[in-house]
């Protein structure tokens, strides 16, 4: 099977940073075994340029593609699809290998490193394309093709409603008891408890009130939210009469402006790392300054933030933030802003800029906080996604887009992920929507390819994949012993690298693989 | 299970740094399942000692293994050729299996890879804990199912002694008081007058401290016909 191996070596990755000789690279991946073409490029990701590699590789009878050196994250899976399509090539024998992130740039300070390392690099990528083996997808019917919004905000809502012009059944899953506008069927306090089974067959079990009921699903969209926190930080604890940011708004939306002069005050995180939900809050409480100073000029507002970074078009908020007044303070983290508890209302910060000690006599302060749902935790143990270390839901991998998770059928939107306007979160709604409603509609699925395998022989069934797997992938076969039901695998190798008898391996990632690929990187010495 | 520990690394080097072959042999058995002597264990450990050797620029030829059991002489004579070849032998096993190979081939250096530690459970997937000693008599009917002799540490009979405070042990305050978790079990079944029961002394001769102990079962040994029989068709 195996023909040769076609090498692409893309020149726009190759010459960025101006570091790597690439007509040496190309000479390094002819002279190597089993490369049967190498080609080098302008810019492998453009279409154009895909045909012709494509017409290449069918004249010199390659099965086998290794794009170099290309960042794995951004190549497009796109274009690695009409290529394998176009080519009649099996998926599981192309790869990237992605020199810029792996030696361009952790080098660019000894520069003398990149050219040796990007050539290592390259021969055990070639060593490594040359023992995969051609894998292949099973597929599946679906048992249904309803799909499971959690969450009926602003995100969910849209969701629902793209799913279900679509014509797939949907269902609401919603925690509080408000009234909700949406198509399909709406189940208020109502939450997830626990998922079974996998993409196309996904079984729910929802508590409704006090009752439990299964709910299955092709696919499941996460628009669970944010949530409001409540007090936060020393100031806002000293100060009985703080409001968090929200409420501002509801004043806002009711029409009641406050007079006076208020503060909006960030709460910055307490070990110093910078969140998505600093940069939404900042945005959140240029609106709300912008918008009472346009209402109400006599009123004074006075922004208190450690960072100020207004991104894209919150740049004309801000611009118009300070020609409508709006007062700037930016201060220093060592020196953190406080009350003045004699005299009650006033805000006494550092101006950083000025290095000036304020005095701010203040009537109403706002503090802006914003976390993510801290239901999300047992949502992402329940579906078995990740979350991150801020709370919120965590995509998948860039190629599969914004709005997918890691598991196949299961898709994320809105502030669920971390905060963000409710324009943006209902456009993220409409996505997720869209994919799970393309999703659930195929009627059938793909899995498999590089997943784990368990050699029976070598099994004692010990239990420790049982245990180990975070997708409740491998179980006790009637024989006694361990399985893995390959819907569930996503291909993570946890398992192949626990099995304390060696019994289990990942295709392609397999040790005789994995240790050729490492002895070729270390000159073939290990 | 028997649950066992690897050796420190430089522990290790140091006992077979004189030895120019060492045969590094492994187990299936517990102690692959207790991740520390299966042959994943024994590819990192002749992987390490083959960097180690690098490093400080000396030649030792690490020959790696695995057996089914390596308490079961069988097990072991199919590797015998490779026993033989060798300086010293690098037990990944318990220490019933590095003594097989020790008194099966007694003119062989054996050195224990692995600290034998405990009879254990394995409570969650990296933990295990000890709830046995083997004392060859066993009375957990009339302790609730839970063993004083191994999880008290003063092994008491008739607990709990004056240092159990809120379910602890005054011996490790991170440790649970068996006999507090003996009587939250006994309530439990309705059968807390068992905490009143006085259990005389054991009869300690049937434990390790009547000498080394061996199991004999008369029914299951083969005749002296039937050894000769087996040895002659090996």
């Amino acid at each position: 099977m195996n023909r040769g191996t076609q090498v692409v070596i893309c020149r726009v990755c190759s010459e960025g940073a101006g570091l790597l000789d690439v007509d040496k690279l190309a000479r390094v991946a002819s002279d190597a075994p089993g490369v049967c073409s190498t080609v080098v490029v302008e810019r492998a990701c453009n279409k154009k340029t895909v045909l012709e590699i494509v017409d290449d590789a069918m004249a010199k009878e390659a099965d086998r593609l290794l794009v170099a050196p290309c960042s794995k994250k951004e190549i497009s899976p796109a274009l690695f699809q009409t290529y394998a399509k176009k080519a009649k090539m099996n998926e599981f024998l192309m790869e990237a290998v992605d020199i810029i992130g792996e030696v361009t740039l952790p080098h660019r300070d000894d520069p003398t490193r990149v050219q040796p390392k990007a050539e290592a690099k390259l021969r055990s990528a070639i060593v490594r394309i040359n023992m995969l083996e051609p894998l292949q997808r099973t597929e599946e019917r679906m048992r249904t093709s309803n799909v499971v919004v959690i969450g009926a905000g602003a995100a969910g809502i849209e969701a629902a409603s793209v799913a279900s012009a679509f014509g797939l059944h949907t269902v609401i899953i919603e925690k509080s008891e408000k009234k909700i506008d949406a198509p399909g069927v709406v189940m208020p306090k109502s939450r997830l408890i626990s998922a079974k089974g996998h993409a196309g067959n996904y079984i729910l079990t929802i508590e409704v009130g006090e009752k439990r009921e299964t709910l299955e699903c092709a696919a499941i969209v996460v628009a669970s939210g944010g949530d409001w926190r409540e007090a936060k930080g020393p100031i806002v604890d000293e100060l009985q009469v703080a409001k968090p940011l929200h409420h501002l708004e509801q004043e806002i939306g009711e029409g009641r402006l406050p007079g006076g002069a208020i503060i909006i005050l960030d709460t910055p995180d307490p070990k110093g790392i910078r969140t998505p939900a600093q940069d939404f809050m900042w945005e959140e409480a240029l609106h709300c300054a912008t918008h009472i100073r346009r209402k109400s000029p006599t009123t004074e507002v006075y922004l208190v933030f450690q960072e100020m970074r207004a991104m894209g078009l919150a740049e004309f908020d801000y611009k118009e933030a300070s020609e409508l007044g709006v007062k700037f303070i930016r201060y220093d983290s060592k020196k953190p802003p406080k009350v003045d508890t004699k005299n009650g209302t006033r805000l006494i910060v550092t101006d950083m800029a000025q290095e000036e000690t304020l005095s701010l006599a203040f009537d109403t302060l706002y503090y802006a906080s914003v976390a993510p749902n801290p239901d999300n935790a047992a949502i992402a143990v329940a579906l078995r996604i990740p979350i991150s270390s801020s709370g919120g839901i965590r995509r998948g991998s860039i190629q599969r887009g914004p709005v997918a998770t890691p598991r196949p059928g299961i898709f994320v939107c809105g502030t669920a992920k971390f905060p963000k306007s409710r324009e943006v979160a209902r456009l993220e709604g409409k996505a997720a929507g869209l994919m799970a409603a393309q999703f659930a509609a195929a009627g059938k699925w793909e899995f498999g390819g590089s997943v784990a395998e368990v050699t029976s022989d070598k099994c004692s069934a010990c239990l420790t994949c049982v245990r180990t797997c975070p997708y409740e992938a491998p179980f006790i076969g009637i024989a006694g012993k361990a399985e893995i039901a390959i819907q569930m695998c996503q291909g993570c190798g946890i398992c192949a690298g626990i099995c304390p008898s060696k019994a289990i391996e990942l295709h392609n990632y397999t040790d005789d693989q994995l240790s050729a690929e490492t002895a070729a990187y270390l000159g073939g010495d290990f | 299970m028997i649950v066992a520990e690897r050796k420190p690394l430089g522990e290790i080097a140091e006992m077979i740094a004189p030895y120019e072959k060492v045969c590094v042999i492994g187990c299936r058995s517990c102690v692959a399942i207790c991740l520390a002597g299966g042959e994943k264990e024994v590819n990192m450990l002749v992987s390490a000692m083959g960097l180690l050797n690098r490093r400080t620029g000396r030649t030792q030829n690490l020959d790696g293994l695995v057996l089914e059991r390596q308490c079961e002489k069988e097990w072991v004579k199919e590797v015998e050729d490779r026993i033989l070849e060798s300086d010293v032998i690098l037990s990944m096993s318990c220490s019933l299996g590095a003594q097989t190979i020790g008194d099966m081939y007694p003119e062989k250096i054996v050195v224990p890879g692995l600290n034998t530690a405990i009879f254990g459970v394995p409570e969650e997937q990296g933990v295990w804990s000890e709830k046995c000693l083997g004392c060859g008599d066993c009375i957990i009917h009339t302790t609730g199912g839970i063993c004083p002799i191994a999880r008290c540490a003063k092994s008491m009979l008739n607990g709990p002694c004056g240092g159990s405070s809120d379910g602890h042990c005054e011996v490790n305050l991170e440790l649970d008081c068996a006999w507090y978790a003996i009587h939250e079990r006994l309530k439990l079944q309705g059968r807390l007058e068992l905490m009143d029961m006085v259990r005389p002394p054991k009869e300690w001769n049937t434990s390790h401290s009547g000498g080394r102990r061996v199991i004999v079962r008369e029914e299951a040994r083969l005749t002296s016909h039937q050894k000769r029989a087996t040895e002659e068709s090996q």
